[in-house]
């Protein structure tokens, strides 16, 4: 059985493993947004002016739903502001001048070999240090993990890394094979299962072998290899590809007892446990055309876009897109300035070439949509009602079921905006269920205001 | 870069890449299909029809353009597809058509049967077979006259003659000329593009392996047909000569390959493009079977156009992570609500007639 998914396409991959890993020197500024998970927003913890040390936790927020920020860099904090977050908002920021003398923080020992065996100081830690999912999504993994003990029977590791352009994971594998595993172990106790899936695109055959070669069964660890596809690495299509579940519409993995954590974030609890050392850098793969050759850069957390292209030899074309991870659901950023957070994977400087927009795109009801929606989604028809702006029937159509993997769009002959359309629908759809909400509430508390009166 | 902040920076939703295989690339390759039924038409028919086919397009070509233009809408002759319609047309018209003849068509064709709805994508209606409706309706002489081939020359006496499966819906047999490898080579009478299954069968391959079509609509198509007349078969002949007649000598390749799959008037939903093929190969049957002619693929493959949205509507994939027992429970849940307020209303009319029994009884007192 050949583990994978139904639909799917086959872009450019533009992948260089071949590339090894290099260093991307510190910035001589480095910019921490308060806000690089999906929660409650952190709050500083230090004030200008203050010295801190590498791997200092700067910011926190006690919610359960948060993950601290740490310092990447030594040096003087010299600004609290507003600055351009990679999202796009200006977000809460902590300035920090670098003093090049990476002066580590001890604050975050190693765990002992006993804590390395107990789930909950495994999950202390996790969240002690700031460890969320960076695949890209940038959820609190400590949250996740929890919130999956006793429900979960099968933990997934996603090594699909099926973005095109991306190779930190495969270089992850690559250059800690046995460190990874060691994560890998480290979640497997924490979700309090026995076994642990690994699945890895075959393109990745090298790294398949090294780490068979390891010996994983020793960690509680089975290696999936998994056919080569996008968006192999979703999370409803790993979870499909390596137990043939499917998630629930609306629902999260943990419904059908699986979790899926990244390969990256399993490296990250590796360096947390066993190294005392919180999330203050990753591997970051600089490409696009408007870059000579593609880079694979272990980069501190907080880098501006400007720095890294500059050490990644400048720009050779100008650049007209910012793509912050990979080509496929990776959004674009508006300003320079912006540095890299947790969740990147990738920054991506594409010129016209990368550009294929067309002027009225016209369909040709070619049905190429349907047979790549990897959620068995009809697209055509969503588009159609898109048109002519009947929400309504765009639900009927299970528009909320689309996780804007992009490959209908990609696929497109005739270059609709097939993904804008329905990402914009389903913030709209949003908006209207709130607004809808709201005002049922507001009429329920006149209803009752009138009653009391009587 | 020390203007970087003059650069202007484009911002657009996933995903930020594109495939190459563009609406030009698609009916490029459709061209390319029909090279080898092309080449087959010269080897048989000689060059003339190749003037057909250029006509056709230039026509076809020319009709799109000056609508757009005359319209004031966008040029849309660059995505090639006035160029297949042209070809298309062609290839389903006889070796030996006048010249002015295809004009007419690919006028019907191009302006009333794809721009009057909106252009590529809205025509309902596959635009060559409907331009070749238009034809044979209107001079059914001209397109009844079929050229003997190069092959058959000297077995055959005149210039024209029937095509195998006019001969034999007239005659009732086969005449002994033709064998099946024949047929499948493409030495025999009919229109220029149809004659040689094979070359149509590489064209349609290509189209497959290229994923401009799916296997769903030819397969189901030409299986449709070669299972009924292999069931049913004709007296005359033994079941599996009669099936292969039927799939080999008519237009039957071209259509399931190049017609039935035209895009914008065949159904995009998987299990819809299977029924649409078992359609078509229904009514082709039904047709050679009792209609009034020995060919039936045009006529089949127009019918289950017009059904095309139909079947797209009644045909919805299922739902991501909701299997057969979740729909099963959620029908059964409905069905128990629908009961549960059936017996509130039974209940309600209940005591209303008893209310009104009441008052009656009441009144009669009085």
């Amino acid at each position: 059985m050949s583990h994978t998914f139904k639909g799917g396409v086959h872009p450019d991959y533009m992948k260089a493993p071949e590339v090894p890993m290099t260093v991307i020197a510190p910035p001589p500024q480095v910019i921490i947004p308060l806000i690089q998970h999906i929660g409650a927003p952190c709050k500083p913890l230090v004030e200008v002016g203050d010295y801190v040390k590498m791997g200092q936790k700067i910011g926190e927020n006690p919610a359960p739903v948060s993950a601290p920020v740490h310092a990447s860099v030594s040096g003087r904090v010299v600004a609290i502001e507003p600055r351009p977050h990679p999202l796009g908002d200006m977000i809460m920021s902590i300035v920090i001048e670098n003093d090049y003398k990476d002066t580590p923080c001890e604050d975050m020992a190693p765990l002992t070999p006993e804590q390395l065996k107990n789930p909950d100081a495994i999950l202390e830690r996790i969240r002690e240090a700031g460890v969320v999912g960076m695949g890209g999504a940038m959820f609190p993994t400590a949250f996740k993990i929890r919130g999956g003990i006793g429900k979960v029977d099968k933990l997934i590791i996603n090594g699909a890394e099926c973005e095109p352009y991306l190779n930190g994971d495969h270089l992850t594998m690559l250059n800690y094979p046995e460190q990874l595993l060691k994560g890998i172990e480290l979640v497997r106790i924490a979700s309090c299962v026995d076994k642990a899936y690994y699945g890895i695109e075959k393109n990745k055959q090298d790294a398949i072998n090294l780490l068979n070669s390891l010996n994983p069964a020793k960690y509680g660890i089975e290696i999936v290899p998994e056919e080569v596809k996008y968006p192999q690495g979703g999370e409803k299509m790993q979870v499909k590809a390596v137990t043939g579940r499917e998630v629930k519409p609306g629902g999260l993995p943990s419904g059908v007892g699986c979790n899926v954590v990244s390969t990256r974030t399993s490296y990250a609890i590796y360096q947390a446990c066993y190294e005392g050392k919180p999330v203050i850098d990753r591997i970051v793969t600089v490409g696009g055309s408007a870059i000579q050759a593609p880079v694979n850069g272990l980069t501190r957390i907080g880098t501006p876009f400007d720095y890294l292209a500059e050490q990644c030899g400048g720009f050779v074309k100008t650049p007209r897109k910012i793509v912050l991870g990979g080509p496929m659901m990776g959004i674009c950023a508006t300003n320079f300035a912006a540095p890299t957070v947790k969740g990147t994977a990738g920054v991506l400087f594409f010129t016209e070439e990368e550009d294929k927009h067309v002027e009225k795109p016209t369909c040709i009801r070619c049905g190429k949509c349907i047979t790549v929606c990897p959620m068995n989604l009809e697209p055509v028809f969503m588009y159609m009602y898109y048109h002519n702006a009947d929400y309504k029937m765009m639900e009927k159509y299970h528009i909320t079921d689309c996780f804007e993997c992009g490959s209908c769009s990609y696929n497109c002959p005739a270059r609709m905006p097939l993904t804008h359309a329905f990402k914009t629908t389903k913030v709209m759809l949003q908006v209207e269920k709130a607004k809808a909400q709201a005002a049922a509430e507001k009429a329920k508390a006149e209803a009752e205001a009138k009653e009391a009166q009587k | 870069m020390e203007n970087k902040e003059r650069i202007v920076l484009d911002v657009a939703f996933q995903p930020q890449v594109r495939t190459n295989n563009d609406t030009r690339r698609i009916m490029l390759d459709v061209l390319i299909a029909l090279l080898p039924a092309l080449a087959v038409a010269v080897w048989q028919f000689g060059a003339y029809p190749l003037a057909v086919v250029a006509i056709s397009v230039a026509s076809a070509v020319f009709f799109e353009w000056a609508y757009r233009k005359l319209m004031k809408k966008t040029n849309t002759i660059g995505d090639l597809s006035a160029c297949v319609t042209g070809v298309l047309l062609a290839c389903t018209l006889p070796p030996t058509t006048p010249l002015w003849v295809p004009v007419i068509g690919s006028f019907f064709a191009i302006v009333v049967v794809k721009q009057l709805y909106g252009g590529i994508g809205k025509n309902f209606l596959n635009p060559a077979l409907a331009g070749r409706a238009f034809l044979l309706a209107s001079y059914a002489l001209i397109m009844g006259r079929y050229m003997v081939p190069n092959s058959l020359k000297g077995v055959v006496d005149g210039v024209t003659m029937a095509t195998p499966l006019a001969e034999m819906y007239d005659t009732g047999v086969m005449p002994a000329y033709y064998s099946f490898g024949s047929m499948f080579i493409g030495k025999i009478p009919g229109c220029i593009g149809e004659i040689s299954a094979l070359a149509l069968l590489i064209g349609g391959i290509y189209l497959i392996v290229r994923k401009v079509i799916s296997w769903r609509i030819p397969v189901s198509y030409i299986g449709t047909v070669a299972l009924l007349t292999l069931i049913f078969g004709r007296e005359g002949f033994s079941n599996v000569d009669w099936m292969l007649y039927n799939i080999l000598a008519g237009g039957l390749m071209l259509g399931a390959f190049f017609m039935a799959t035209d895009y914008a008037s065949s159904p995009v939903t998987l299990n819809g493009q299977l029924l649409y093929g078992v359609g078509c190969g229904a009514i082709t049957v039904l047709i050679r079977y009792f209609g009034g002619f020995p060919e039936g693929v045009s006529y089949a493959i127009l019918i289950m156009n017009l059904c095309a949205w139909a079947i797209d509507k009644a045909f919805h994939r299922h739902q991501f992570g909701v299997s057969k027992e979740d729909i099963a429970a959620e029908k059964a849940q409905k069905k128990a609500e629908k009961n549960a307020v059936k017996a509130q209303k039974a209940a309600e009319t209940a005591a209303m007639k008893a209310e009104w029994a009441e008052k009656a009884a009441k009144e009669a007192k009085r």
